[in-house]
């Protein structure tokens, strides 16, 4: 058997990939859509004026997205090393894929750049800790004890150095890995030096990306929610890059097998990455509850900030997030059977990968939308500020005030007025659940945003396939790979 | 078995498993009657060209799974709300986050025995029973394709053995179980 299909890989016609113009135009489409709706968000967000300030709508996306797709890239990476070290060989016929993703890693740099440099400017307010003042105890108005603590770390310093730094090293390693792989192509058979070299590559990046991609996790996205910290969070992220990637990787071979490319993936590959589906699934959701039960046991307020505001006010989030992400992959991909049929598989890594989009969704933007504004409450306390006006929109304009100090008390309470319109803020109460339209639940805009990201990276991923044969003829493990069996 | 306690078995031992792959599908071509196969470790599609079925086992699996479910989150309800119950850390009587960890290593204690316990049955192993085997180095680096000869006539188990050595068959054996 592995002697008469030895020269499988050789003869397989479909070994390079063309990207066509109709993809492009595809994909051109999503990324303008993406960037109208971007427009939109920044100069005419409909749902808050106060908030929209700041542009939250529009950087809250931002964020969410970069890092959201970033780190698909991340994973893609690291996994690709896992498989490297641990001398895998069963993915190695569609290993192209995830050096394809891995290739979104420099584009989001970009991305990453932007949200650094805000942090020193101050033209978006996602995070509290780099507002203006709050590390300065002269400074009445805005002074948190507990962020000017932690200032050492974060800082827009710090955000630089384990966002864009961090992320240009990894892309530094995704390059020669690359460019090793596809050398490898041109080599004389039986070559080894080019796998033994990744090796060594994959073994020195495996630790340095696991503990980096901890700060930048916890910078990027934990930072948000700018007096809470969790241990697991790191983990409980990198877990749904995890899922999402190889969701990502089942849609995306289930696509190209029906133009033809990759009759050599079979059911056996697509079974395993099945179970991966599934198994990273359940390890997403036992992370979650590590970090749920253990909060919610111990009881610390600093600690269940986090939930409570996740929990009584954005139900349909926070539950939503189990049902999609644990519940749906665990029923249905339970089975042995459900894991082989391309129609259910195919279902389920849709949902799933929309799921930790809406996961990413629930991370970043209730923590934009409240902490801020309860921590400026907070520091106005005491200050008589509250007499001249009723307690419902005290932390509205006093957040107001906070950024808009050389326009005047006046115009702020004109802003907030204007706000209570047509709208159903809810902070009479803070156990009234949250229905505001980008940030209770993603809009049009949201939606249009994500497309837009999502364009880009299948044009990062589709000419990064382009750009190298799409099987690794001399890979040392193709034909292991070739005869998969479960 | 009932009728009569001894099997008499002849078995062919192979060097290669790709050897025997093609000695099974030569078999089943003759219409020949395998009684056993035996390796030293799995080998991939061994399991469809003999015509075996897939295992049950991992649905007795579930089921014990979802009793240990049910019996960990039923007992620890019924003990925390109706037999003692026990404020711990401000937490209600029926915390489910709480019954969580409990459920999760019950759910996977009663999976892990219960499908032990029944592969055990199944194939009738266990403690104090011995099991005939064939040949020692079948644990170790042969193959072996076992014929069932009780009540064959002599032409025909001198087929059978023609048959092994036809199929590259290293040895040879006839054995009494």
């Amino acid at each position: 058997m592995a002697s008469s299909s030895h020269t499988v890989a050789k003869t397989t016609d479909q070994i390079n990939f063309t990207f066509t113009g109709g993809q492009k135009l595809l994909f051109g489409v999503l990324m303008l859509i993406g960037v109208i709706c971007s427009a939109l968000a920044f100069f005419n967000d409909p749902a808050d004026e106060a908030i929209n300030l700041h542009h939250s709508r529009f950087w809250t996306n931002f964020l969410h997205n970069s890092a959201f797709f970033g780190g698909l890239g991340f994973i893609s990476l690291f996994l690709l090393c896992c498989k490297i070290l641990a001398y895998s060989g069963w993915h190695t016929t569609f290993k192209r894929i995830w050096e394809a993703m891995m290739m979104f890693l420099p584009v989001s740099i970009v991305f990453f750049a932007i949200l650094a440099i805000g942090n020193f400017a101050g033209f978006h307010h996602i995070y509290h800790w780099a507002a203006e003042g709050v590390t300065d105890p002269n400074n009445k108005e805005a002074y948190d004890s507990i962020l000017a603590g932690k200032a050492p770390f974060l800082n827009p310093l710090m955000y630089l150095i384990f966002t864009v730094v961090i992320v240009l090293v990894w892309s530094a390693f995704a390059f020669i890995l690359r460019a090793r792989s596809k050398a490898e192509d041109k080599a004389k058979d039986g070559e080894l030096s080019f796998f033994k070299k990744n090796k060594v590559l994959a073994a020195i990046f495996l630790p340095i990306g696991g503990f980096s991609s901890a700060a930048f996790i916890w910078l990027l996205l934990m930072s948000i929610d700018s007096h809470w910290y969790s241990t697991m969070y790191a983990w409980y992220v990198t877990a749904s890059w995890l899922v999402s990637a190889v969701a990502f990787t089942i849609l995306l071979l289930v696509y190209l097998k029906s133009k033809g490319y990759f009759p050599q993936v079979t059911k056996e590959h697509m079974h395993d990455l099945g179970k991966y589906l599934f198994g990273f699934s359940v390890f997403w959701t036992y992370l979650w509850f590590s970090q749920f039960m253990l909060i919610w046991y111990a009881n610390v307020g600093e600690e269940t900030v986090y939930f409570d505001l996740r929990i009584e006010e954005y139900p349909f989030l926070f539950y939503g997030n189990l049902v999609i992400n644990f519940a749906l992959p665990f029923i249905v991909l339970l089975a042995n059977s459900t894991k082989r049929m391309t129609g259910t598989l195919v279902l389920v890594a849709s949902l799933v990968f929309f799921g930790h989009w809406m996961d990413f969704f629930q991370m970043v933007k209730p923590g934009v939308y409240y902490e801020n504004y309860k921590h400026l409450k907070h520091s106005h306390g005491h200050d008589g500020h509250h007499d001249e006006h009723h307690d419902t929109d005290t932390h509205l304009s006093d957040a107001h005030n906070h950024d808009a100090q050389a326009e005047g008390d006046d115009h702020s309470h004109a802003a907030v007025g204007g706000d209570h319109k047509g709208d159903n803020h809810d902070g009479h109460s803070k156990k009234a659940k949250s229905s505001r339209v980008g940030y209770a639940f993603p809009g049009f805009i949201e939606i249009g945003m994500m497309l837009g990201w999502l364009g880009l990276f299948l044009f990062v991923v589709f000419s990064g396939l382009a750009r190298a044969q799409l099987v690794p003829t001399n890979d040392p493990y193709i034909n292991e790979s070739m005869h998969h069996h479960v | 078995m009932a009728t009569d306690s001894h099997t008499n078995v002849l078995f062919g031992l192979y060097n290669d498993e790709e050897d025997l792959m093609r000695a099974i599908e030569s078999a089943n071509e003759s219409g020949l009657d395998i009684m056993d196969v035996y390796t030293p470790f799995p080998v991939h599609g061994l399991d469809p060209i003999m015509g075996l079925k897939e295992s049950r086992l991992h649905i007795a699996g579930f089921i014990y799974g979802a009793l240990g479910t049910c019996t960990a989150f039923g007992v620890m309800t019924w003990v925390f709300t109706r037999n003692w119950p026990i404020i711990f850390g401000g937490k209600p009587y029926f915390s489910v986050p709480a019954f969580m960890p409990i459920t999760f290593e019950l759910t996977v204690l009663f999976a892990c025995v219960g499908m032990v316990i029944t592969f055990y049955t199944i194939c009738g192993m266990g403690p104090g029973v011995t099991n005939p085997i064939l040949d020692e180095r079948i644990t170790d680096d042969k193959f072996c394709l076992a014929f069932k000869t009780n009540g064959l006539p002599n032409g025909e188990i001198d087929n059978l053995k023609s048959f092994l050595s036809s199929t590259q068959a290293a040895e040879v054996h006839t054995k009494m179980i």
